[in-house]
């Protein structure tokens, strides 16, 4: 069989089963980062940079050193190796070596007996900083005489791309439309806080429990980042409490943490506050976002032009690789011809940034998506027809040759207008349910659509998965993994794959907590990758397993392996249901004979994608590809500027869901950051500080926000996916902002091109146009 | 740099509990460090997510906010007092059936706050449900599945 399962009926795959471990989860069983004590462990506290651009002159930490229960004080001196997320842009270090670049940044670590004495050694820590001049603005950062934030000057990434004619795009098109849009810095605020617990046994080996998402990555740069070999460093994932992205471990806490085990030889635990997370995690990146784009007379995009400032902030994390994706991929969302683009990736004394779900997708959408609305209008044409004209098929090979497999874009356009209630051309509305609108209150609809790879291949020529599916005596199997769980759930939907495959039920499958020293490698839930990429190597382990079982059970039944199949917990000849072994029994007989083993199948899986060409950044990347295209009424008061949403239609192609209910949970919390996102979340800065680095200034989506989104799953089944799957995770948080931002248009006719629609400037655009203005 | 401590008895999940515990010791702190109890989480620090909602004398506090000493003589009902020896309380349940969380590190506190809105109140509509979980934060499920959850537990919607 090939790597994607066939279509015949499926039991498992496409059930809605309760997540792994969520009994654990509900009776406050589960283990997180911050539950776990180690005997003799020591906590550690960071003492941070209170300055964007500063020289360290001196730092004086003898105070600390002789305060009582103090074990170890680090300082850059001490953590002389460059780091980073991405090979080729190692700017940082573990603690601040020379300079400061951003408020927050770690300079001095303390370890102590406990959280309060090691709090009171960083009172006595005197760091002398020589303030430099600092900048906050890309664009400023690029011009001459801006301070330089790292000696290598200011820009860290340059895209260009020109495909087709740009130049006769434009001249050809019946309307052309050029703006400007911003976007803010968003926090992934996970309930969790990041933390990590390190320690070393007595030949100096080091073990480090930490919140990150691809343990197996992180050990490869906390190996290099400590010097030692990979096979002396573990990292273990325990239950993590969110991520999003924000625990890719771009950030220095498990760094922090090793490295004062390594110090000191005991146990150390570090936990961020919560304003420490704010400071420490890598933000979705700021980006500037000029668009110029045409339309001929029917409709279809003739050119489009961008260009992109992003604000990397001080460090690089994997900001490298978002600049491309704001660059470059929701081109393959639309038949373009001719697309021109230059992105600047920019050093600044701002917060670094980062990887948040989207991966920079929902930056372009929310310009490209808002963008499509204005020339819809231009046009006089409905922005749900102008997008389906342009919309890619199955099929087509995009302007940046990516192989477009499975796109149902077309049953997501035609759920989401049938539920919405369209047209969605602008027209006086009344609200699409009838209800009564207050005196000073106007109601609109916005559309946007939104798209995502399904794992994508970019550092390196590899975007596999490998897995082993072992069968233990009682006849269940254990999927010996390390992809782990961030809290999606991604782990249940391989248990649904394994027991598809070997004829077993889903609760007879587990999956082995990440431990990399238990697990074969793998990158982690990232690119919503898990379903397609760990999917199809579970497939191959479970076709293997399952050819050892019908073998032993051949050998046992004295039949051939090709005339037994397996039902109800066991493994009969087709046709004489009694002549039958037990599964169990077949795998304790596998294991009790002369040269016996397990039953142990590894199964590893490549995605069939490239490496887009670092010229030319043309290549198919992913092996799938999912689409998401929302509708959302809002109700913008327009005395106050408050947007209330009063519905949210979410139609989304993920081929087949492995677990529905869990996919609509994505989609829901996906649609919960995506409001935040529109509407009320960003970082406050002033100078590169953070002014509300805490939950109850920086507000995200409660339960009193917005309604339950209307989802839908619409039919659809991807070749490369196992059993038709592909990822879901991340499509549905790209469209949200732009589809609120266009129903504000729609309700008030104000446009508003930054994020978030704060209601002062919606009212200051109300304003700006002469009044109020009835929709 | 430590501070006298204070003799404290409590009851927490129907144990009487004696504890010796700074003044500036957080209920918090005292319930995942001094008892283990580790289900209870910190979120914000600050009273605004609702990571730590636990019960005292059947209300439910934030015990970030509460000093231990504060609860002296009280009793505490925390998510792992919730149900008995390993069986699911129904809100529980409910919230796996749903499919009510993901990370599930909010969901303690979901819960206790849950178990004392129910039991104010049995009947209640979705506005409501989602009025009473505004103090409690989820980044993942964008609540939905909470509220669906809490929807099935409660008596008006099954008439």
């Amino acid at each position: 069989m090939s790597a994607a399962a066939g279509r015949g009926k499926l039991t498992v795959v496409g059930q809605s089963l309760p997540m792994l471990g969520a009994h654990d989860k509900v009776s406050g069983r589960a283990l997180y980062v911050s539950d776990l004590k180690l005997p003799h462990m020591l906590h550690a506290k960071i003492l941070r940079s209170p300055y964007p651009h500063a020289r360290i002159v001196h730092i004086d930490a003898e105070r600390a050193r002789r305060l009582r229960g103090v074990k170890v004080v680090l300082t850059g001196a001490d953590t002389p190796r460059p780091i980073g997320a991405i090979g080729a842009h190692k700017d940082e270090h573990i603690l601040a070596v020379d300079k400061v670049r951003h408020v927050g940044e770690e300079v001095v670590a303390v370890a102590a007996v406990d959280e309060n004495t090691a709090l009171d050694a960083l009172e006595l820590i005197r760091v002398d900083y020589e303030e430099l001049p600092a900048v906050f603005d890309p664009e400023e950062a690029l011009g001459p005489g801006a301070p330089a934030v790292h000696a290598s000057g200011n820009l860290v990434r340059e895209i260009r791309i020109d495909r087709g004619d740009v130049d006769a795009g434009f001249a050809s098109a019946a309307v052309v439309h050029e703006a400007t849009y911003q976007t803010q810095p968003q926090y992934h605020a996970p309930m969790e806080p990041t933390g990590a617990v390190a320690t070393i046994d007595a030949s100096g080996r080091l073990t480090v429990w930490a919140a990150v998402q691809s343990i197996h990555r992180n050990q490869l740069r906390l190996a290099d980042a400590l010097g030692l070999p990979t096979s002396r460093v573990r990292v273990i994932q325990p239950h993590m409490g969110g991520s999003f992205g924000g625990k890719l471990g771009e950030d220095s806490t498990h760094y922090i943490a090793a490295r004062l085990a390594l110090a000191c030889g005991r146990p150390v635990r570090l936990l961020n506050t919560r304003l420490e997370d704010f400071l420490g995690v890598r933000a979705r990146m700021a980006a500037r976002i000029r668009l110029k784009m045409g339309v001929d007379p029917a409709g279809r995009i003739t050119a489009k032009e961008t260009w992109i400032h992003g604000d990397n902030g001080a460090y690089c994390g994997l900001s490298p690789e978002v600049i491309l994706v704001i660059a470059a991929r929701l081109d393959s969302l639309y038949r373009h011809r001719n697309v021109r683009t230059l992105a600047r990736l920019v050093y600044t004394n701002n917060p670094p940034s980062g990887a948040f779900r989207g991966f920079g997708n929902p930056q372009m959408a929310f310009a490209l998506e808002s963008h499509l609305d204005v020339l819809a209008e231009q046009l006089g044409m409905d922005p749900l027809e102008l997008r389906r004209r342009n919309s890619v098929q199955p099929g087509d090979t995009t302007i940046h040759g990516w192989s477009i497999g499975s796109c149902e874009l077309s049953k997501c356009y035609e759920e989401t207008a049938k539920r919405i209630g369209g047209p969605l051309r602008r027209r006086p509305r009344a609200p699409a349910d009838g209800a009564p609108v207050a005196e000073g209150r106007r109601r609109g609809i916005g559309i946007a659509v939104a798209m995502h790879v399904s794992g994508a291949r970019q550092a390196a020529d590899w975007d596999g998965s490998n897995v082993v599916v072992k069968l233990t005596p009682d006849g269940r199997a254990v999927i010996i993994c390390g992809e782990g769980d961030i809290g999606q759930g991604g782990p249940t939907a391989l248990t649904q794959i394994a027991a598809e495959t070997l004829g077993i039920p889903p609760d007879h499958v587990t999956v082995t907590p990440a431990d990399t020293e238990t697990t074969p490698f793998c990158f982690g839930p990232m690119a919503s990758r898990l379903t397609l990429v760990a999917g199809n190597a579970v497939i191959k382990a479970a076709e293997g397993a399952r050819r050892q079982l019908l073998s032993i059970a051949g050998q046992l039944l004295e039949a051939s392996p090709e005339d037994l199949t397996i039902a109800g917990g066991a493994i009969h000849v087709v046709g004489a249901p009694d002549r039958r072994v037990t599964i169990a029994q077949a795998c304790t007989a596998h294991i009790f004979r002369r040269d016996g083993e397990d039953i142990f199948a590894r199964g590893t899986y490549d995605a069939p994608s490239v490496v887009a060409d670092r010229k030319t950044y043309l290549g198919n990347v992913s092996a799938a590809y999912s689409f998401a295209v929302q509708a959302v009424e809002v109700e913008v008061d327009v005395e106050t500027g408050v947007v209330r949403i009063i519905r949210i239609v979410a139609a989304d192609d993920v081929g087949t869901p492995v677990n529905p209910r869990a996919v609509e949970g994505q989609i829901h919390g996906a649609i919960a950051q995506g409001v935040g996102y529109a509407l009320f979340e960003g970082f406050a800065l002033e100078n590169g500080r953070l002014l509300n680095g805490n939950l109850a200034d920086y507000p995200v989506a409660t339960a009193a926000s917005m309604p339950t989104p209307e989802t839908v799953l619409v039919d659809g089944w991807e070749p490369n996916g196992p059993f038709g799957a592909k990822g879901g995770s991340e499509a549905p948080i790209s469209p949200t902002a732009a589809a609120i931002a266009n129903a504000i248009y729609d309700a008030v006719g104000v446009r508003i091109t930054s994020l978030p629609i704060t209601p002062d400037k919606i009212l200051r655009a109300l304003r700006e146009r002469g009044g109020r203005r009835d929709a | 740099m430590s501070l006298p401590r204070h003799r404290l008895t409590l009851r927490v999940n129907g144990e009487e509990q004696e504890l010796l515990v700074e003044s500036r010791r957080l209920l918090l702190d005292a319930l995942r460090d001094d008892l283990g109890l580790t289900g209870t989480k910190r979120g914000c620090e600050e009273g605004v997510c609702g990571a730590c909602t636990v019960l005292v004398d059947g209300r439910h506090v934030r015990s970030c906010l509460l000093l231990a000493l504060q609860v002296r003589d009280r009793a505490v009902t925390t998510i792992e007092g919730l149900a008995g020896d390993g069986a699911l309380h129904p809100i529980q349940a409910a919230f796996i059936r749903a499919g009510a969380l993901q990370c599930g590190y909010c969901t303690p506190g979901f819960i206790m706050t849950t178990k004392a809105l129910l039991d104010a109140r049995a009947a209640l509509t979705e506005a409501e449900v989602r009025e009473a979980l505004s103090g409690n934060i989820c980044r993942c499920t964008g609540y939905a599945h909470i509220v669906e959850a809490i929807l099935a537990l409660t008596e008006d919607t099954k008439r």
